[in-house]
């Protein structure tokens, strides 16, 4: 475990040399994110310029949640984003080949190739969205709470780290599952709305099947009493550990069946 | 050191028709056939050996390399490198090892050179002074002074491939295994592969496992050779012992004012083969070096002829790959009709 933590630390600072030559891409990056995300956040209120609730939450209570989603998401953006590429980028043209002789875990490899410079956007967009909504949330801050909140938003990351790890890995079968991981990823969209104001089914399909629920309603709904969620949103970290043994013992399914085939 | 008993690896595929029909019947209705890659091979090699390992495109090559190094798990068969079995100790099978793939890099792509380096210092943990000695030598050997504070992406192949090979002995291998690595290069930077090659067999008695399709590289390099084809093995023992069995056939090109006019020369009968020849003033003769002397057959040529020009082609690699394989036909044909009488 220390032998890994050093390890990433001298991939990332190699990262870091190179975006810090890239500087001007490292800003537009950056930007770029930062500039889809208020577009998102604009249209939400638009919509509460002209209603007052959807379905009970306020805009900041919404704008809460939407937080939370958006910084958890960018510590799998920062630090995992090359799952994205496991197919077109190693199984296709043969380079996980190269990882497979190293005396490296292979999946620490493909993670730690990568350190993406947009992720930084996203967690600072995801900061001051905190940082607005918190203050207007009718909420006492104590250090537990605080603590909590940064448990949940790491949790968060953590699912949506598992579930690209577990679309990505049918790339062992398929060469490049892509397409699959893109469509699964699209839904965690849904789960930056409270899950409520969605049909019975898709609530259940966000929390049992694609657990995306808990990378924002869930975790956010534990600090807003009326929810109903309060204890519920307890198994988030539950949840993120069960889906990270899942998506990890799936990959390695995923690597025998490569061994054999070769691919 | 490595020891390989009855390997053998096969390959499921889908079986496809042809056309965009063919494609959608296999998209439904799918048909396997198996493929022998390798078709139980044996072999032992020691600590220190120079092993050219040759044949022909898609004979077995890469699969049994990637066995050894524990990428693919063998359908049957067992392998061991260094007391340990690869495909079920991988991570701790790849510190003894050490390779270069042909074309696929294992540099990092954007960062420099030096930079590379330095991660896989870290990955294979390597002491920090063993790691200086040995950046330095590599330095010297290859020239690459110039070269180390250079992203990858901007080298020249071969400017890529003498940094992909110090990278394959930075940690100090047991074994490395050489997949084609002087393919595309110019001879310079070849000499200068080779040599540095040979040099880590001698100074840290490194085991090489060679492929390529360059008869200079083995000839160089190997003192022993394993030739698979059709994933059986063909040959394995000493360089010279082949070149001896079947590198004794010396081929020469002649250049005619008049091919139409060409008649073998009657000394030469029986002893010279004409080989056909599409270029249009050009003639090909082939013959056993040990029976005729080239010189002989360039004086009857030149006592008859007007010869514009000549070339002597050595024997190739994959001219021996055939004859073998061709002799090793014939020798099964011929025990078939013992065997019948």
């Amino acid at each position: 475990m220390r032998r890994y933590t050093r390890l990433y630390w001298e991939f990332a600072k190699s990262h870091m040399k190179v975006m810090m030559e890239y500087r001007i891409d490292f800003l537009i990056g950056v930007a770029s994110v930062m500039l889809e995300q208020f577009a998102s956040i604009f249209f939400v209120k638009v919509v509460f310029d002209h209603i007052e609730q959807i379905n009970g939450w306020s805009f900041y209570e919404i704008l809460f949640i939407y937080g939370i989603a958006a910084t958890g998401r960018s510590i799998h953006q920062i630090f995992f984003d090359n799952l994205w590429t496991l197919g077109w980028q190693y199984i296709r043209p043969g380079k996980l080949d190269r990882l497979l002789i190293r005396p490296v875990n292979p999946l620490f490899h493909v993670v730690a190739d990568r350190l993406h410079q947009d992720g930084f956007g996203q967690l600072i967009i995801g900061l001051i969205i905190l940082g607005t909504a918190i203050p207007q949330l009718d909420l006492v801050w104590g250090a537990a709470e605080i603590a909590m909140l940064v448990i949940m938003i790491i949790s968060s990351g953590l699912i949506f780290v598992a579930i690209n790890l577990f679309f990505a890995t049918f790339s062992f079968w398929m060469i490049d599952s892509l397409p699959i991981v893109w469509a699964v990823f699209n839904l965690s969209d849904f789960a930056r709305y409270p899950l409520t104001i969605y049909h019975k089914g898709i609530r259940m399909f966000l929390t049992w099947i694609i657990p995306y629920g808990f990378t924002a309603f869930y975790p956010a709904a534990y600090f807003i009493d009326k929810s109903g969620y309060k204890e519920f949103a307890l198994w988030t970290p539950v949840a993120a550990i069960v889906c990270c043994v899942l998506a990890y013992a799936f990959w390695n399914r995923g690597l025998k069946a490569f061994a054999s085939t070769g691919s | 050191m490595i020891t390989v008993e009855n390997l053998k690896k096969e390959y499921k595929l889908v079986k496809r028709d042809p056309g965009l029909k063919g494609a959608m019947k296999s998209l439904f209705n799918r048909k396997y056939e198996t493929k022998h890659a390798v078709k139980g091979i044996d072999f032992t090699i020691e600590q220190g050996e120079t092993v050219g390992y040759i044949g022909s495109n898609g004979a077995g090559k890469s699969t049994t390399i990637k066995m050894l190094t524990g990428i693919l798990t063998p359908t049957s068969g067992k392998v061991t490198v260094n007391g340990l079995v690869p495909y079920e100790n991988r991570q701790k099978n790849a510190v003894n090892i050490g390779a270069v793939f042909g074309q696929r890099t294992q540099l990092f792509w954007d960062i420099p050179v030096r930079e590379s380096y330095n991660l896989l210092k870290h990955i294979y943990e390597i002491p920090e002074q063993e790691y200086q000695e040995t950046i330095e030598m590599f330095t010297e050997v290859l020239n690459l002074e110039s070269l180390l504070g250079i992203p990858v992406r901007q080298l020249s192949l071969g400017q890529k491939m003498r940094c992909e090979l110090a990278a394959a002995f930075l940690h100090r291998p047991k074994v490395v295994y050489l997949d084609e690595p002087t393919i595309g290069l110019d001879i310079a930077v070849k000499v200068k592969i080779r040599k540095f090659i040979k040099e880590m067999n001698q100074r840290w008695g490194t085991t090489v496992l060679l492929t390529t399709h360059d008869m200079q590289d083995i000839e160089e390099i190997c003192d022993r050779i394993i030739i698979i084809d059709g994933g059986t093995i063909l040959y394995d023992g000493g360089l010279d012992e082949i070149k001896k069995q079947f590198g004794q056939k010396r081929v020469i090109h002649f250049e005619l004012a008049d091919k139409e006019k060409f008649e073998l020369p009657s000394a030469l009968n029986g002893q010279v083969e004409v080989l056909p020849n599409e270029e249009e003033t050009k003639i090909s003769l082939s013959f056993d070096h040990e029976a005729v002397k080239s010189s002989f057959v360039i004086s009857e040529m030149m006592s008859m002829y007007e010869i514009g020009d000549l070339n002597i082609a050595d024997p190739k690699i994959e001219t021996i790959v055939e004859d073998l394989y061709n002799k090793q036909e014939q020798g099964e044909e011929h025990e078939k009709v013992l065997a019948n009488s």
